[in-house]
Formats: structure tokens, sequence, C-alpha cells
């Protein structure tokens, strides 16, 4: 299990790394902090002609706020946000969920744009980001775009990223003093990749209620109804939702998502 | 001193210092001037014909198929038995025309680094004519899409009838009979050290060293020299430290024939490390049993007859030494587990799939044999509306008949069954736990209490194997014991310890006779250099063989020690005993260290008539019978079933155990538990599912679930001593017992949990979803226990996968 | 082949590696530092778990020229470290370890444990330990050692 054979590059600025990655005569891919990506190169799941490291990078590192927003540099680590000392305007949401992912050895290193880039439906962050109705902002050379992260992921391991784009930051809104939140994900083992995700977050002061639906075979379902995340709308609603998807006809499959909706709801009901 | 560091004392462990601080030394470890890297091209296919290998030009001279190997005088592995009807298999180190599993090595690559070799590796193109695929055990057995082996008339290595009084008259007239269909999943053994192979070609020594990662050293020597076509004398292999086993060093690799041939071949020594996706898809070999399972009873539960049918998934091949026979010889043999009765027939069969070929994993049978009558003894106080515990207590082998021989010949050498199980329902808090039940939990889950039985024959000897006629039959186990010239003792013994503490407990062993203070002990061990022959460390066999041995050893040099004390203290031998390290007579006493200097230095201070072996002693041992020790234990459990979700989450574990005399009841408690987790592991999560063309499902960890610190609940051990009549101290095996019972427990605490939903499971592991399909599929019960009629599973099988239809009786 | 410079158990290293070596293997095969074990390369089990600039990370998974200009500190560099010290009594004691394989990533796991979750109950260092596999000892023996370290830090701090 070891990688092909690849070349490495650790650009200081996010100009040079851009170019690194829209170079269109080699396979470049970003790295951060490999946690995600490490698995796949000693599988030779994937292989790369160039690695480029983003890490050096100072402003993929940083976290801020910003009139409203919490933004989150693409290279801020898992551990980072679960330990806190950090503004969190998401009223505990990031350093609850942070904490769940894998196990701390990867939390150190893993990134939460890392995360986001791999696009592996079952991660936290694709379910509990798009929950938050935050912004991924991706660049390249000569531009900068911004994807709502309901939509960044396109497929299991697709994203919205095109040819030499990075997503450089997460602008994460924040929350009302009154806003409230769920989240339940369903595991057989800690630390495991989630079988099932439900998250709602209901924030009646920015007229936003949303309950998502992760871990199924593509980008994650967004339902922005506020009966939904007020209440849960039964078994046979989540069954009505995956019909025509790869899980529906999976009883269990419908079962553990809706369970984990259901717990979700409840959750952000609890006083 | 003695009841310090003797037999009993929970010695703290001599292997521990260098191991906690990265000291130790396992064979990935080991680096050698111009050693290169092998990786393997493995087949992707479960079945197909090899037409063509092709290497690019330029790594000719780097990659070795079987033309190569066969060229250099090779011989295919081949584990025979000596069972009439056994059909042999030669398994090829590297594939001869045909692969037969996925993951089964084609073709070997030399590197600089393992990186290179998987470079070079990738770039080997194999032309296969696929051939259908033999992947589901049954449909191998009864409607083979292929033959697996050409040359034979079907898919079946071996079936074996155990027939004993007359189980069709009890079949007609019984008034309770139970049926259970009953599968145990295919799974991984795990260490978490891969196997892993060093070999070297000592020009100076004309000697092929071979390191390696294996729990029988002797064996793999004994095997490799077969392969090789050359003399044993030419092999040395070594095991350093290795990070663990449970059946899967066990054995003789195809990956050690290569190692060993390309180190001579090529002339620099060469390493394969396994890699934990190849262990995932090449030796995802363990445990796979299908049961189709009658019992018959009276209306009280007392067991009458047991009638069977089994099937074993033994894979592509016959795995050396064990063979494609022992598990199944095992399962007729052990199947009726620590009960009394008199009527028994049980068909089992051998059969041959394109897997990965079966590997005996700690428990071996037993873990299936015990999943499957557990869930039976169940069924019966199902039938006759009693306590499963008390169905139990009617049909153990009360302690008043032992020593015991059951209904299969097995001779039960001690201990009190029932009394371990009344133990184990007092510990669990049975009536407390029915309370609870019935007045259900806050959370709106289920919980069920589940009970399993068993019996574990261990450190089987030679009357148990020869029968098999495998190429492995134990006789008597050898150790050395040595006085050093300054007074030290070394013990060596042919027995591999990969994390069940010898390095400690033989030498409290010898402490118990010499009273030499243990850290000045030293027990050497697995390397065939160095070492008596011995089959190696299985079968829970080491304390018993190993303690018994060193203590004979050890024996001898006190009776050569004490002679040459009684002469330097002027006494008459008989007036000399030697004692805690000593020689006193009178008052005079001389001590080891003396007697040794007197030895090996001052030799005309002897006795004229002195023993001239010395202080130098090897020593043979066999229990007074070799019918192997029967260590016992019952294990209660109590989960709590998620019935939304499927989830299960164990709430209480208790085993009470009977390891007869314990040499190190520390040891013991880790041996328990570590295999209890096992069992846990095979009961929960542990799987890797195939797919119709023999594709393994769980290649990594992310799919391959092993439990880890939150899912292994504390578990409460109560310890029971009943010391084997037969051994040097009393001490029965143990090492495997942990594994055995977990599935069956786990399984009949959450058929408990559902029981008022009419859902029973029959299967490993039970996951999420199994449950979740048991409950969707269940009928509620309707009224009281069912006398006189047939109940069948409500769980995952359909009947048309009965093991009874076109199968012999 | 790229240069590296980086700290090792408290050295200065500069060494040339492919860019494809994972530390783990770097450690190993380059500064034949061998407690540190591979047991699955890819992130799971935790027999590779080392200190990269005082925090575990997994080194089968991060790459070697990663490392640039941090300090790598394996289990042969914790000898003198005095929560190790108070570890390696406790997993003795305790029958914390039994082949030994898992152990060194199971002891730079723990400390970073003992040391960062200084109040955590079992529950919690069950969960917090659950990126360490160990197949031999059944978790046992490893949770009562650290319980065993925390409370004798917890008593000597009150």
């Amino acid at each position: 299990m070891k990688p092909v054979d690849f070349d490495y590059e650790r650009p200081a600025t996010l100009d040079a790394a851009l170019k690194l990655l829209g170079r269109e005569d080699l396979n470049a891919k970003p790295l951060a902090g490999s946690q995600s990506l490490g698995p796949m190169l000693n599988l030779r799941l994937v292989q790369p002609e160039l690695l480029v490291d983003i890490t050096a990078i100072p402003e993929l590192a940083s976290i801020r706020e910003e009139k409203g927003f919490l933004v989150l540099g693409a290279c801020v680590t898992h551990a980072a946000l679960e330990d806190g000392g950090t503004p969190d305007p998401t009223r505990g949401v990031l350093a609850r969920v942070a904490a769940g992912i894998a196990y701390r050895a990867v939390r150190n290193r893993g990134t939460v744009g890392g995360s986001l880039a791999h696009a592996d439906p079952a991660a936290d962050w694709v379910s509990v980001l798009a929950a938050l109705g935050a912004d991924v902002v991706v660049a390249r050379t000569g531009g900068r775009r911004t994807v709502p992260a309901k939509d960044f992921i396109r497929g299991t391991f697709e994203t919205a990223l095109g040819p030499g784009e990075l997503v450089v930051e997460i602008r994460i809104p924040a929350l009302s003093a009154n806003a409230r939140w769920g989240y339940a994900k369903i595991c057989r083992k800690a630390g495991e990749f989630s079988h099932a995700t439900g998250v709602v977050l209901i924030d009646p002061a920015r007229k936003f209620a949303r309950a998502v639906i992760g871990a199924v075979s593509g980008p994650p379902i967004v339902v922005d109804d506020a009966k939904i995340a007020e209440r849960d709308p039964g078994e046979a609603w989540v069954s009505a939702l995956f019909a025509g998807t790869p899980l529906g006809d999976d009883a269990y499959q419908i079962r553990i998502h809706h369970v984990a909706l259901k717990r979700a709801i409840a959750e952000a009901r609890a006083p | 001193m003695a009841e310090g560091m003797g037999v009993g004392a929970a010695v703290r462990r001599r292997e521990d210092e260098r191991l906690l601080k990265g000291r130790g030394r396992f064979t990935g470890d080991i680096a050698l001037v111009g050693m290169k890297d092998i990786a393997l091209v493995r087949s992707p296919l479960a079945h197909a014909r090899i037409r063509a290998i092709r290497v690019p030009p330029e790594h000719q001279g780097a990659v070795f198929t079987w033309a190569d190997l066969a060229k250099g005088g090779v011989k295919p592995i081949r584990a025979v038995s000596g069972l009439p009807g056994f059909k042999i298999s030669d398994q090829p180190p590297l594939a001869d025309g045909k692969v037969r599993f996925v993951g089964e090595p084609v073709a070997a690559c030399v590197g600089r680094t393992r990186a290179e070799a998987e470079d070079i590796a990738a770039l080997v193109e194999i032309d296969f004519e696929e051939l259908p695929v033999n992947a589901d055990t049954l449909e191998s057995a009864r409607a083979p899409k292929s033959k697996i082996h050409d040359h034979w008339s079907d898919n079946l290595f071996l079936e074996a009838d155990t027939v004993v009084g007359d189980i069709e008259t009890i079949a007609a007239s019984a008034p309770i009979k139970v049926s259970r269909q009953i599968r145990m999943a295919r799974q991984c053994m795990v260490p978490l050290e891969g196997k892993g192979v060093v070999a070297v070609w000592e020009r100076q020594a004309e000697q092929l060293t071979v390191h390696t990662s294996t729990q029988m050293p002797h064996i793999v020597r004994q095997g490799l020299a077969e392969c090789l076509g050359v003399d044993q004398g030419l092999i040395r292999v070594i095991a350093p430290d290795v990070g663990g086993g449970f059946g899967w060093k066990g054995l003789l690799q195809a990956e050690e024939v290569i190692a060993a041939w390309l180190a001579r071949a090529l002339d620099h020594p060469v390493r394969w490390t396994e890699d934990r996706r190849e262990h995932l898809v090449a030796a995802a070999n363990a445990r796979e049993h299908r049961y189709d399972i009658t019992a018959y009873a009276d209306a009280t539960g007392r067991l009458l007859g047991l009638d069977a049918r089994v099937l074993v998934d033994a894979g592509a091949y016959s795995a050396y030494p064990f063979s494609a026979c022992l598990e199944v010889g095992q399962v007729g043999s052990i199947l009726p587990g620590p009960y009394d009765f008199a009527h028994y027939r049980c068909h089992a069969v051998s059969v041959c799939t394109n897997k990965p070929p079966i590997v005996p994993y700690r428990g071996v049978a037993r873990t299936g044999v015990c999943f499957a009558i557990e869930q039976i003894m169940d069924a019966i106080a199902g039938a006759v509306g009693r306590e499963p515990h008390e169905v139990r207590l009617l049909n153990l082998v009360p302690p008043e008949k032992m020593p015991f021989v059951n209904v299969t010949k097995k001779h039960f050498d001690s201990g009190d069954y029932p009394e371990s199980m009344r133990r184990a329902v007092a510990a669990i808090d049975l009536a407390g736990i029915r309370k609870r039940q019935k007045k259900g939990e806050a959370d709106g889950r289920r919980i069920g209490l589940g009970l399993a039985i068993y019996c574990e024959q261990a450190g089987h000897g030679t009357a148990v194997y020869h029968g098999w006629g495998i190429p492995m039959v134990p006789g008597h186990e050898l150790a050395q014991a040595r006085i050093t010239p300054d007074g030290g003792i070394e013990i060596r013994v042919g027995l591999q310890s990969h994390g069940q503490s010898m390095e400690t407990t033989l030498a409290q062993v010898a402490h118990q006779v010499l009273g030499v203070d243990i850290s000045k002990i030293k027990v050497v061990h697995g390397d065939t250099g160095l070492t008596p022959f011995s089959t190696g460390t299985w079968g829970s066999r080491a304390a018993v063989m190993g303690g018994g041995a060193v203590a004979a050893a050890c024996k001898v040099l006190v009776e050569r020690a004490t002679k040459i004390g009684a002469h330097l203290l002027q006494a008459k031998p008989g007036d000399a005993k030697f004692e805690n390290g000593f020689v006193r007579a009178g008052l005079g006493h001389v001590p080891l260290a003396e007697i040794a200097r007197v030895w090996y230095r001052a030799p005309q201070l002897l006795p004229s008539d002195v023993d001239p072996g010395g202080l130098d002693v090897t020593a043979g041992y066999k229990p007074k019978s070799d019918q192997g020790t029967f260590s016992y234990a019952s294990h209660a459990v109590v989960v709590a079933v998620d019935t939304e979700t499927g989830a299960v989450e164990i709430l209480d574990y208790v085993v009470v155990e009977d390891a007869g005399v314990m040499l190190n009841p520390m040891v013991v408690e880790g041996q328990v538990l570590g295999g209890i987790a096992q069992g846990i592991g095979t009961a929960l999560y542990e799987e890797v599912p195939f797919d119709a063309e023999g594709q393994p499902l769980a290649s990594t960890f992310a799919d391959y679930l092993v439990p880890g610190f939150p899912e292994i609940p504390p578990i409460r051990i109560v310890h029971m001593t009943t010391p084997s009549p037969l051994t040097e101290f009393g001490q029965k095996g143990i090492g495997e017992g942990g594994a055995i019972a977990p599935p069956a427990a786990i399984c009949n605490a959450i058929n408990d949990a559902l029981k008022p939903l009419g859902a029973t499971l029959t299967d490993t592991p039970m996951s999420p979803k199994r449950v979740f399909a048991a409950i969707a599929a269940a009928v509620p019960p309707v009224g009281g226990p069912t006398n006189g009629r047939r109940v069948t599973p409500l769980g995952v099988h359909s009947h048309d996968d009965s093991l009874a239809a076109g199968n012999k009786p | 082949m790229k240069n590296l410079a980086l700290g090792v158990n408290g050295k200065k290293i500069a060494a040339s590696v492919e860019p494809r070596t994972h530390l783990g293997d770097f450690l190993r095969e380059q500064q034949l530092l061998t407690a540190t074990h591979l047991g699955c390369e890819h992130g799971v089990c935790g027999a590779c778990t080392v200190l990269l600039d005082g925090r575990p990370v997994r080194s089968c998974i991060t790459l070697a020229v990663a490392c640039e200009g941090g300090q790598v500190t394996t289990l042969e560099g914790l000898v003198n470290d005095p929560v190790m010290i108070e570890l390696r009594e406790a997993f003795a004691a305790e029958h914390g370890l039994q082949c030994g394989f898992c152990t060194p990533g199971m002891l730079v796991s723990a400390r970073d444990l003992v040391l960062r979750k200084p109040a955590a109950d079992d529950r919690a260092v069950r969960i917090e330990m659950s990126g360490n596999l160990c197949r031999c000892t059944g978790y046992g023996g490893i949770v009562r050692a650290i319980r065993r370290v925390l409370d004798a830090r917890k008593k000597t701090k009150t």
C-alpha cells in the first residue's frame, strides 16, 4: 500500500498554488491535511503527478469574523474547531461536530476544506455546512466565486470545483441568539463515517429553517421548510423523498435516515 | 519466595520493558544489507485461467512467476489428510495456470523499496480467461457452477458423518422438536501486525534464514523444506516479536515459500510485508459455517438427541498444516458441547469455494459450534417455557459424573459445569433483569439477557490428531533447561509467544521447580536454530504442553544438581534435598551457582559417577492422557436493542471461567478479555461479504469493522478453579476460550430482547441491518410455548436455503 | 527526491526523500526508528501514531515532505517523558499490552489524552482512545492503566 510516484510542491502563496493547480500538462491535486487523500494515495485510488501542499499559505489557515459571518480558511483543522478558543457565532455547532469526526490524531491534521473537497457524502461537514447555509469560496488563477455549501457536493467524490479551482474559505453565517439546532449521526463504531446524518437549524430571526439528510448516495438532501425542521415528518415522508434514488428501495436506509433526522429535530426542539 | 513468582502468581510480564519502550523487534523491523522488497501481483478474479503473464521488458529479472519457481524446483503446498474421501488440492505459491480466489498471488515483483516493487507489480499484465465462480457455500456444494480443482468430481474436500445412538427413533417419539438454520460469517483474524517475512541466504553458514511472523517456526521450517525440496538442516526459521496471530500465523504461507526461494535464487535478502488490504482480501479465511440443526427433547427440556447438517466453507485450498479437514472434523466431534445426551447425528461437509483457504482462527470450530448449540438450547427453553439456564442445568454434565466420556467419546477431565452456569446467572442478576424487562426502558430500547456455555478441549495430543492424518501430529512437547556457568537459567522451547506472555509464565514454571529468581531465568523461543522441535503455539496448548515440558526439564536439572550438591556437601544423594535454588544436607547448603561453577569450571570436584549430560537437559512431556484438557466457561450478557435502528449495545458482560490452576492469573484474565473482544467482533461487527463473482466487499477498515475501545464493554470475570487431573500443575488450556461464546451469548441476548416482537436472529454479524431485517420479518408470537411442533426460525433465511435439500442424511 | 529538514526526537535531521514516502516509512526505513508500527496504512488503526509539533498524528497518512520544518517525536523520543514513565508503569501493572504491536501508538495517544483531558471518566477515555485498535487485550487493561495515571495525577495536584 504505497502511493505512485509523484512530485510535490509547497508554495507559500495562494497565487503560486493556483498557478501550479492550473497546469494543464499534468494531473495536479491540492494537499492539505492528507487525512482523506492519504488513504486514497496509499491505496492507489488516486494517482496524481503533482501534489500541491497548501498548508504553508497563511490565509488558508485563518479563522476570522466578518460582518455576520465566520470565515474559516480551507486549512483550518477539525481539532482547532473542537478545541474552540476561537470565535464561534454558530453557538457550538462547529465544536460539537468537529469533536465527532474520526479520531483525535486525524482531527489534528484533517481540514474543513479538505473534507469538503474530498466529497464523501458521509462526511460531517458536507451535511452540517449545508444545514448552516454556509458558502464555499473557491479560487483559480484570475478569479474567485462562491458556491453554496449545499450545492458544492455533486455526487460521491464529485464537487462543483472546476479545473484549477481550489477551496479557499468557508463562510458561515452567524446564528441569531435564539437559533436552535440539532445534529445526529448514526454510526456502528465511534469515529466511523456516518451511515445516516440528520441536521436541522431553525433561526426564526433570520427566517431560516432548514433540515438536512446526509450520508446519502449523493449530495445531502436539503429541505427549507419550517414545518419539517420543527416536527418529525415521519418515515413515510423520508421514504417519499428517497423514492427513485439508489436508497429508495432500502427500508433500512430509509429507517436510519429518518431516525437521524428525527433525533436532530428532537434535539433542536429540546429546551 | 516461591509464592511470589511461581505458578499462580500474578507476576508482571518480562516482555513489557522492551515493548513499552518501542524496543521490540518485529519482522518488519529487521533491516539487512542489500535487502529488497517484494510486492505481489494478486489475482483480481476469483476463478480464471491464466492465458499469459506479460512483464514489461525493462522489468524482466524483477518479476517472478510459477514458471520460475517450478524451474527452481519449488513444489506446491500440499496439506493432505488421511481421512477417507479427502480430496487433495495442490496450492502453488504462485498461481499455476489458474487462479482460485481474489488475492491469490500470481507474480512476485522485487524492488529496492516496497513502493518501487508495487510500481513494477502495477505494470504486470495478466491475460485471464474467466471461469464461473463458486462464491456461495451452499451452491458450490450442491450446484457448483464449475469445478475448482479440475481433477475432482465435485467441490467437496470431505464429507464426514458422526452417528451415535438412534436419532430416527428419538425423532419419531420426542415431544419437543426445535430447529434452526444458522450461519456464521466469513471474517478475518486481523492481528495488528500483518504477516511478514525477511529471508536471507547466509553464505557463510550455508543456511537459508527465514525471519517470519509465525506461531509455528518448526512447522514452517518443515513445510519450507518440503516445498523447496531441500533438507531441513539448510533452513533456520526465526520468529522474532510477533504482533498477534490468532491462527493467521499458524500456517505455512505461500509468501514464505516465495520469499525463501527468492532469497536463495537472487542471493540477496528479501522482505515481504503483508499490508492491511492484502490481509482483508487474501486472508478473509475464518469462521464460515452453516448449520441446519434440530434438537429433540422431552417436555421438561431434557435433551434427547441432536441432528445436524453442517457446511464449512473451506475456501479454495487445503492450508498447511491444518488442512481443509480440521475444522469440519472438529465440528462433528464437538457439536454436542458440554451436554449429556445419547443420540447424535452430524453430517459435516468441507466445501471448496473460490475464496481464501480456511485457517483455524482462535476458538476454531468451537465458535461456530457454540453459536449453533447454544441457540438450540434457547430454542428448547422457549419451546418448553422455561428459563434458558434451567434447561442448561438439566442437560450439563454434572460434576459427580466427572471424568466423563461424552457422546462423541470426548474425555471431559474435570469441572463443575452447572455451578459455572449458576454463578453466571447470579452475577448477571437474572431476576433483576427480568424485572427490568417487565418495566421497560425509559429510552424505549429493549433489553435482553443471553447465556452461553462451552467446554473447550485444549492442548490436544497425539490421540486427537493422528486420526486426521494431516502434516502435523503433536507428540511429546520438548523443552531444554540449562544452568549457565554463573547459575542463571535458560529455558528453550520451540513454542512461539506472540502476546501469550510465555517469557513470563514459563519462567514462573521454571522458578516453581528451581526456586531461582525469575529475573535470572531467560526463556528463549521461536527460533528453530536455538530450540527443540515443537509444533508451535496453537490449540491453547502452550501452558499445558510447554508448562509441562519446562517443569519436566527443570526436574531433571534438580536431580542432577542435587547429586552434585550432595557430593560437595559430603552427604549421600539420598540425604540431600533441593529447595529454592539450594541443595541442602544436614546443616550445610550449596547454591545452584556454586554447583554450576563446579560443573563447568571445576569438574575435578564432581563425583565420579556424575551424569555426563550435566546441567543441560532436554526433556519431553505429555499429559497423563493426551485427550486434552477441558476448560469451560459460562458467558452471560445483557444487551439493549434499539428496535428502530437495530443498534445493539452491550450493557453488562460476565464470564465465569475455569482454567484449572492458573500459571499467572493476570495473563489468564488478559487472554479471556482479549478473546471476548474478538468474539464480540464476530458477533456484532466483523464480516467479509463476497459478491456473486467472489469479490470481497470489505477490503479496508472502513468496511471491515474491528471493535475499538467504545465497542467493548467492561467485562467482569469470575474464576473457578478445578485443577485438571491430567497436567503438571492442574492447568488447562485457556488461550482461545474467550472467543468461543460471545456470538452465542449475544445472539441469545438479542433474541431475548426481541422475543415479544417474535423476531429471531441466527446469523453473524448481528449488524443493525440484520437486526432491523429480523424485526421487519417478525411475526409476533401468539399464545404460549409450542409443544410438539416444529418451531421455525423467523430470521433472515428463506427455506430453500435449507442444507437438508440435496444433502445426504 | 526532495530535501527535507525537520526535527526528530529533538535532533535536526536533513534527509532526501521521495515525496510519496509517508512519515511512518521515513521514520522506520530511513531513520531506523522502528517503534512506530504500521498496522493499516489507511489511518484507522492508530499503531503509527506519533507526535508532530506536539500533537498526535497518523504517520501513515502524513507525507514526510509535509513535515518540513516540523518537530516529530516518536515513542523512542519519549522514553524519559514524565507522563510516559507513568504510563509505562501503569500499562505493565494493568496488563495493558500483550503482543505489543499496537502499544507505541497506544502510548502516544494515551499521553495526549492524559495531558489534554485530565478529568476524563472511563467512558471519555474509551471515546478519546477510539482511534487506536488493539486486537489482543480487549482494551480493559489499557483503560485501567490510563485510569491509574489520571487518578494519580489528580491526587498529586490536590
